[in-house]
Order: C-alpha cells, then structure tokens, then sequence
C-alpha cells in the first residue's frame, strides 16, 4: 500500500477511469491494461451493435434483452406489440440516464475524498479473492470440475458476504463505544446474530423452523 | 507446521487445499487478500490476526455450504451457475451482484472476441 502514498494524483485518475467505464470491481484474473483495452472495446462493441444491428438478419440479441436481465418478469418476445416494445425503449433510456446520473454523483463524491478514504475505497474496490483458490478449493468438495462462471460467481458472493460480517462487526464495536481494529469478540456477536437472521448458510434446519421460506 | 504432512501427497496445491479444509492444523488461503477486503469494508488498516483467521474460516463454511446445496439442487453431483443464482435469490444484495458480475463477464467476452476479430482481420471488417 505504500506506493498509493506517492502516486495520489496517479490514483485519483485511475479511480476515475474505472468509474467512467465499470460499475462492478476489477477481479483478480484480469490485469489494468487488459481491463482499459476491453473497457474501450466494449463502448466500441455496443456502438458496433447498433449500427449492425439494422443489418442482422437473424436477431437473437435483440436491444430490448439486455435489460430483461434486471427484471424478474421474463415477457416472451413474440407476444410483445410494438408499442410495448417502445415504452420499454424509453424506460431502457431512462434506464441508461440513471445509470449517467449515478457515475456522475459517484465521480463528485470520490473527487472529495482524502486521502484515507481513497485509499479505503481502493482496496474495497479492487480486494478479491484469488480465483485459482476458490476453484480449487470447490474442486476439492464436490470431487469434479467447476466452470469458470461458477468460480466467478462464487468469489463475488463471498467477497458480499464478508462484507457483510464486517459491517455486521463494526455495529456491534459501535454499540459497546469501543474503537480500533475488529476483535474477534464482535466478529463472534455478529455472527451469533446474523445466523439467527438466516443469513449464513449452516447444516440445514438451522433456521428453517424459525422462519418461513 | 504442515511441512511433513505435504510430502505424503504428490500434489502440494492439492494438500494445502484438504488441508485447509480441516479443522485442526489449518493452512491459511486466504490471509493477504482478506486483509485488504477487510480494510477496504472498515475495518483498520491492520486488522487483528485472529479476527482474519475467524473471517476466514467463516469463508470457508461459507463456500463450503454453497457448494453442498448447490450438488443437491438441479442437476446433483454438479455445480452449475444457475444453482448459484437459485440459492442467493432471497438475499438482495448477493443477488444483484451475482447478476452484475455474470453480466460484466459476458460483455468483457464479448469485448475480447471483437478485439481480437479487429486485430486479425484489419480494421475493415465488422466482426460476427
């Protein structure tokens, strides 16, 4: 972490850059050079997209289906009339403005951070668990090959859920006034509390009597 | 610690990885990596060894639970994304990001594929 102390300026543009063209982190597997070229190539792609589109013959990537993966309510395309197809046009516009709006409040609030709290933000950002080490680690429980997706998949849930056992952590140290690093103390509280919510998998009646699903 | 247990299996990476799954004489994976996760989510900038060794085993039943239930959902013996997807719908937060990640994966392919068809084939050609 030393270098970030002499290269601010370096690293205030490099945040930028990356809030301009990404909205999830980096992952381990991919380098700062490969990240910026695809970046670059993905604006180019979805301009390429819709100019080829008009020319696409067979269209099984229709505009609409990017957004479809937000929504929890899958509508078949060929039920669909025009103007249903239309109004989802301007929600998707709406969509992208919002998602402007939002990297634009982002880049104010991350322009007026100090120091330590650049810092802090790059290392959330940019952490992640080693990719090589997840797969292998599930290759080891289930005995047979997991897809790279899988692996994916499963270290952004486990970076979510560290999160949350850290924050879950934090409230508990504010709650009893006390400062400095997390004790295992209040790791152990906040865990005691989090499997009472449910909300680490455990065994598997653990909770279930207790809540309905 | 586990210096003499390594030489018994052939592959090293492989014995640190069941060995990592025991309770007793644990083998750390995951030690730098959680270090920066948990500073970057507020912890200080030097957590306590002990509360990243605690974070850590929590990790590891975490995935390990995931991994179970997902074998026993779609197709069994197998772990798929769309069991993955299936076990955190309930959880908000895990969900979206789930779906964000696959989505950046898909676009960053995709990116990939059309950068490498425009290097190959001059900067004429429309790729697919």
């Amino acid at each position: 972490m030393e270098n970030i102390l002499n290269k601010d300026a370096h690293v205030l543009e490099q945040l930028k850059y990356d809030l301009n063209n990404t909205n999830s982190d980096s992952d381990g597997g991919y380098e700062d050079d490969d990240s910026t070229e695809a970046a670059l190539a993905i604006e180019e792609n979805i301009l390429k997209d819709e100019f080829v589109r008009s020319k696409r013959t067979d269209h099984f990537l229709p505009p609409i289906k990017s957004e479809k993966i937000d929504t929890d309510i899958i509508l078949p395309e060929a039920s669909q009339s025009l103007a249903k197809q239309n109004e989802i046009r301007k929600r998707e516009k709406s969509k992208k403005e919002m998602e402007e709006e939002e990297r634009e409040k982002m880049q104010v609030l991350v322009s007026n951070f100090t120091e330590e709290q650049l810092d802090r933000y790059e290392m959330y950002r940019r952490s992640a668990f080693p990719k090589a080490a997840i797969k292998r680690l599930m290759q080891t429980i289930t005995g047979c090959s997991v897809s790279q997706n899988v692996v994916i998949a499963m270290a952004g849930i486990a970076k979510v859920f560290v999160g949350e056992v850290v924050e879950e952590a934090l409230d508990v140290m504010e709650e009893h006034s006390e400062t400095g690093p997390v004790q295992p103390k209040h790791l152990r509280e906040a865990v005691r509390r989090m499997r009472l919510q449910g909300a680490i998998p455990s065994g598997r009646t653990y909770y279930r009597s207790h809540f309905r699903l | 610690m586990a210096a003499p247990d390594d030489e018994q299996f052939e592959e090293e990476e492989g014995a640190e990885t069941t060995l990592a799954l025991c309770s007793v004489g644990r083998k750390r994976l995951f030690s730098k990596e959680l270090r920066c996760m948990m500073y970057g989510f507020g912890d200080d900038q030097n957590p306590y060894t002990e509360s990243v060794d605690i974070i850590e085993d929590l990790v590891i039943e975490f995935i390990t639970e995931m991994t179970h239930k997902a074998m026993e959902i779609g197709r069994t013996g197998r772990v798929q994304v769309e069991d993955i997807v299936f076990l955190v719908r309930k959880d908000a937060r895990k969900y979206a990001r789930v779906k964000d990640l696959l989505t950046m994966n898909e676009e960053l392919k995709k990116a990939r594929k059309a950068f490498d068809e425009v290097k190959y084939a001059g900067k004429d050609a429309v790729p697919g």
